[in-house]
């Protein structure tokens, strides 16, 4: 399956079928820093990823200037 | 997995409350979230006019959609910070949002107002790009938030940005930033009031809010932002967190609840005086904002 990263964008294959989790597992993400998003939805954790998907892994960190 | 209201399919877990969503509860979550910082530290009151402090990334557009379903309409206020593509591209989405849901958004533009850029400023002041940033949104949404007549500013910090600001203080011992990280600032003369009202939600959170909500914002980090010591403290609780769920909030709040009024004889703000230069409160003769206009005008 494609595999779409971003900072910096870029784009990977995976195969598949693989879940959720061990697709982060296998990235070395960890899943409080980013969402899964199979085309437009997103997927929980256990959801099962088949080759014909299309995969957005989406960093949720953002970190400009913090307020004292 | 499920989700833990009505049993249908979920596409998020929040592991802190133990919990799993599907769309439409996931919604109704991120709103009692808000809805419940809101009462229990006082933000807001009935007459208040508010303006959200709106970036176009997902922490100020999903507060400013939060606050509308919680009946709470607010205004705009969008910062143009000369940040190449980034900016254009945060504008966008800003001006997107706005128009979609016919919100009035107010915006400054630091280049054509003000003169300089935050690029150009950092450079002229030989510190970080984040400092000459926060210095400059926290004096330009306050001053106009004063010069217009509202009560109050909203800004989009969320349960990780204070979690990490709050870590950092620590680990400095940072008493008079401690005295004054508070989900409320008071107004005071020349000050509005600024509230916090994401603090009960994680970034994780109101990212799947926005992409359910279908809010486009702007997912690229800022590029000066890129190795700052904010994005490492996230890291590190982040991965607390994943090994022990619920640690950010439990530390955070904890220090709302037991610790935070402990330093409160450590806010040195002394007394205040107008800024020659534009009239704003400050400690100094000219505020720092002042100052900085000033070392990055001498560079350009």
């Amino acid at each position: 399956m494609k595999v779409l990263l971003r900072n910096p964008r870029r784009e990977i294959e995976v195969a598949g079928p693989i879940t959720v989790t061990a697709l982060l597992q296998r990235l070395d993400l960890i899943p409080e820093a980013v969402l899964v998003i199979a085309g437009d939805e997103l997927v929980a954790r256990d959801a099962r990823l088949d080759d014909a998907t299309t995969v957005e892994i989406r960093p949720v960190t953002s970190g400009g200037a913090p307020t004292r | 997995m499920k989700c833990t209201v009505c049993r249908g399919p979920a596409v998020i877990d929040v592991r802190r409350h133990n919990a799993a969503f599907c769309p439409e509860h996931f919604t109704v979550h991120g709103r009692d979230q808000v809805g419940r910082a809101i009462h229990d530290h006082d933000m807001l009151r009935p007459d208040d006019r508010v303006l959200v402090a709106v970036s176009g990334g997902k922490d100020s557009l999903a507060l400013w959609d939060l606050l509308a379903a919680l009946g709470v309409e607010a205004d705009g206020l969008h910062l143009r910070l000369g940040i190449g593509d980034y900016s254009d591209e945060s504008t966008v989405a800003a001006r997107a949002y706005a128009t979609a849901h016919g919100r009035t958004m107010h915006e400054v533009d630091l280049a054509a107002d003000w003169g300089f850029t935050v690029p150009e400023a950092a450079h002229a002041t030989h510190r970080v790009p984040c400092s000459a940033c926060g210095l400059s949104k926290r004096h330009l949404f306050n001053t106009y938030a004063v010069d217009h007549g509202y009560d109050v500013v909203a800004t989009g910090h969320n349960l990780d940005d204070e979690a990490a600001v709050l870590l950092g203080n620590v680990l400095r011992w940072e008493t008079e930033y401690l005295a004054r990280q508070q989900p409320v600032l008071p107004a005071a003369p020349g000050f509005a009031r600024k509230v916090k009202p994401l603090v009960r939600l994680g970034e994780r959170e109101l990212a799947a809010y926005c992409v359910i909500r279908r809010i486009d914002y702007q997912v690229e980090e800022c590029p000066m932002a890129a190795g700052n010591r904010h994005l490492t403290y996230k890291d590190l609780l982040n991965g607390l967190e994943h090994r022990s769920p619920g640690t950010k909030a439990a530390f955070l709040h904890g220090f709302f609840e037991r610790g935070q009024d402990r330093f409160a004889g450590d806010d040195a703000a002394g007394t205040l005086r107008r800024c020659a230069e534009c009239g704003a409160p400050t400690p100094s003769e000219v505020c720092a904002f002042c100052r900085l206009r000033a070392r990055a005008a001498e560079r350009t």
